[in-house]
């Protein structure tokens, strides 16, 4: 991109009540068709009293379809309205990162709530069955973001070693019963063969449907990539990503957040056709201004540079899991400061940390804003 | 089973280790209570109920001491995070190998706890008063590992000024009638990056388990997860405490020959990590195996456990693995009583 300092959002927001109980068909109370009235005028969407004939219908397979067309234009719109140069819909279509593609998947069935932290919890599933491939579950999602959006769009795409990280492994770890003894090893070895089969029966195949119909770079989201950081898991991982990507006609980035990222940094060049590493870095850093020492939460961003990735960055400048919104002048600093460490400026995209699902639209519309302010006075100071 | 190997085991035991996960009701309140929907009575009233459901589950199941689940701890550090001076709560960090997150306690000034009592951190008012109860801790070692300090001189500062606030709470909770003391220690065992561990580390982990545990009037245990208890041999031998908690889905069987025990094991059999339930069967061989191979090294107490906190699991696949570890520990008893 030849701008300096491109603004891109990770992924996820938050899905607005109108959207929520509009799919399960259930009743909206006026607040909340206002809500959608009120976001709509903000964004200059059309035709909204379509919108309120439709939360107001009878719940059918049509309305359900017509809520994710609506909010994922929403969404667009919300991104793009707050100035950012490359845009996604906000995951609208999908329940979460992980069950969205989960609940497509042949093989898998889901287990119950587990922890992630706090009160916030996930569905986990487990693998019962070799994976199938039963439908495509981002190709239309994709190619409506595309035909709605005006700027670049970017796919985010749950990778295969989040997946079965995330994921209990029934089925191949049965599959080694009797034959590895070793608890670790018959652990690691299902988690092998489960990552691979996954990538070639789901992953390559939904990719290649995303390419033919237009996909020009696709964001592999792997949250999970360090969180076993033994050298044989890491090459694992690395190798998981390299198959994943091999020989596609695509820009491909990836996203990894909350972790360790010395451990990344001693991989990351290992990793092939990856343009961007997008990483999460405001979480960890502190809220006062300035460049240098004081933006103690970027450090590791120079390991990276130091293990020799040539690639470029999302810089991680908005915490997605506070609601205080970074002033313009705290995300320049950031970028300014990253963009000092990475040495070429243009290197350096400016991100929020990850997605913004947990946040209400009105926090992600100022945070939003703010980051692109933040951008445009760091290429003044630049 | 070797003949005679009945007159070496004083005890074959179970318990639960950590933190349960919270049953579906108590999460749709949790969630309801973070989105305003619902109110700090009701949040309170779910936690009661639930808490009810753990100890439930572990008395009918026949374990030997009770813990009261653990179900308001937001991560296993919060309880200090939130209660001592000297904290803030930082940012979101990976908990070890998995996915569930802590909040990095991040140490600004001295330490000490808010309130001189006991800071409510067990829940002792659903613990039955027929039954051992277990109470559950972070060990000092642990602590010092997953937090940012920004105040002490060094590392070992730190763990020292942990183990004591941990022997506060620890004297609180014998006096409140607890009979069992578990530190939970993964920091110690969990090095991916290391071949080992430092000689030094663990002799300092050692010391800091001395004033934080030694000789506090109820069993203690040092309880080890998602790394292999064979890197802190032999020095964890002269750890004062009576039970060692070993993780067995990490941890080298092989690895364990040869040492002179002395003490009691925690064998952490049952895959908290993993929804397969385990065979009890299958279990019950491993467990005979891992016995004979430290036979006649002063092991006299064996504990059945989950090899972690079960809050990995959803609720109704962590209830059907407190049935495995009691049952394996029932076949166990059962053939030792032959």
């Amino acid at each position: 991109m030849s701008k300096l300092f491109p603004t891109q959002e990770i992924g996820s927001l938050a899905k607005p009540a109108w959207r929520v109980k509009g799919y399960r068909g259930e009743r909206l109370s006026k607040e909340e068709i206002a809500e959608a009235l009120s976001w709509g005028r903000k964004l200059g969407i059309a035709d909204m009293d379509t919108l309120v004939k439709l939360l107001n219908g009878r719940d059918s397979a049509e309305k359900r379809k017509a809520m994710l067309e609506w909010s994922a234009k929403y969404a667009i719109r919300f991104l793009e309205t707050v100035g950012l140069d490359i845009v996604f819909d906000g995951e609208q279509w999908r329940s979460e990162m992980y069950e969205h593609v989960a609940r497509n998947i042949g093989g898998f069935e889901f287990q119950g709530q587990v922890k992630s932290f706090d009160y916030r919890y996930f569905n986990k599933a487990a693998c019962i069955r070799k994976p199938l491939y039963v439908r495509p579950f981002y190709v239309e999602e994709f190619a409506f973001t595309r035909d709605s959006a005006k700027n670049d769009v970017k796919v985010p795409f749950t990778g295969p070693y989040t997946i079965v990280d995330w994921t209990f492994n029934e089925y191949y770890e049965k599959r080694l019963h009797g034959k590895v003894a070793d608890f670790r090893q018959k652990k690691f070895e299902a988690k092998r063969d489960f990552i691979f089969d996954l990538i070639a029966e789901v992953v390559r195949p939904e990719i290649g449907k995303l390419v033919d119909r237009g996909a020009k770079w696709i964001q592999i989201d792997e949250p999970a990539a360090t969180t076993d950081q033994t050298d044989e898991e890491m090459k694992l991982f690395v190798e998981s990503f390299n198959e994943t990507v091999r020989g596609f006609n695509c820009m491909f980035s990836l996203h990894n957040c909350y972790s360790n990222y010395e451990v990344l940094a001693k991989y990351a060049c290992e990793l092939r056709n990856c343009s961007q590493l997008a990483l999460e870095f405001a979480n960890r850093d502190n809220q006062q201004l300035g460049t240098g020492s004081i933006r103690s939460g970027y450090k590791e961003l120079t390991s990276f540079e130091d293990n020799g990735f040539t690639g470029n960055y999302g810089v991680g400048v908005i915490d997605v899991h506070t609601v205080f919104v970074e002033p313009p002048e705290l995300v320049r600093d950031r970028i300014l400061h990253a963009a000092k460490i990475i040495d070429d400026p243009s290197r350096t995209y400016v991100s929020t940390d990850c997605g913004l699902r947990t946040r209400t639209w009105e926090v992600s519309f100022q945070k939003l804003k703010n980051m692109v302010l933040g951008a445009e006075l760091a290429r003044r100071a630049f | 089973m070797p003949n005679g190997v009945n007159r070496w085991i004083s005890m074959i035991g179970c318990y639960m280790t950590g933190i349960f996960p919270r049953p579906k009701e108590l999460i749709s309140i949790t969630r309801d209570y973070e989105r305003g929907r619902t109110g700090k009575a009701e949040l309170d009233k779910a936690f009661s109920d639930a808490t009810l459901k753990v100890v439930e589950a572990q008395s009918s199941a026949g374990l030997n001491y009770v813990a009261d689940g653990m179900l308001r701890w937001q991560d296993p550090l919060r309880p200090f995070t939130e209660n001592l001076n000297g904290v803030k709560i930082g940012g979101l960090v990976r908990w070890f190998n998995n996915n569930m997150f802590y909040r990095k306690p991040v140490i600004t000034g001295e330490l000490s706890w808010k309130k001189r009592a006991d800071p409510k951190i067990i829940d002792i008012e659903h613990l039955p008063k027929n039954l051992h109860w277990k109470a559950i801790l972070p060990a000092p070692y642990t602590l010092a590992q997953l937090s940012e300090d920004n105040f002490y001189k060094d590392k070992t500062e730190l763990v020292f000024k942990y183990a004591r606030l941990v022997r506060e709470q620890i004297e609180s909770s014998v006096k409140q009638g607890f009979k069992y003391i578990q530190l939970s220690d993964p920091a110690l065992v969990y090095k991916p990056r290391l071949a080992q561990i430092s000689r030094d580390e663990v002799k300092i982990a050692g010391e800091a388990l001395r004033l934080a545990i030694g000789g506090v009037s109820a069993r203690t245990c040092l309880q080890t997860f998602f790394g292999d208890f064979c890197q802190i041999l032999p020095e964890a031998l002269d750890f004062p405490v009576d039970d060692l908690g070993i993780d067995f889905y990490e941890t080298d069987i092989d690895g364990l020959k040869g040492y002179k025990f002395g003490k009691g094991i925690a064998l952490g059999l049952v895959d908290s990590r993993g929804s397969l339930v385990e065979k009890v069967g299958e279990l019950v061989v491993v467990a005979k195996e891992i016995i004979k191979s430290i036979e006649g090294d002063g092991v006299s107490a064996f504990f059945l456990c989950p090899n972690c906190d079960l809050e990995f699991l959803p609720w109704e696949r962590a209830l059907e693995k407190v049935k495995v570890v009691s049952r394996v520990a029932k076949r166990l008893r059962e053939e030792f009583d032959e």
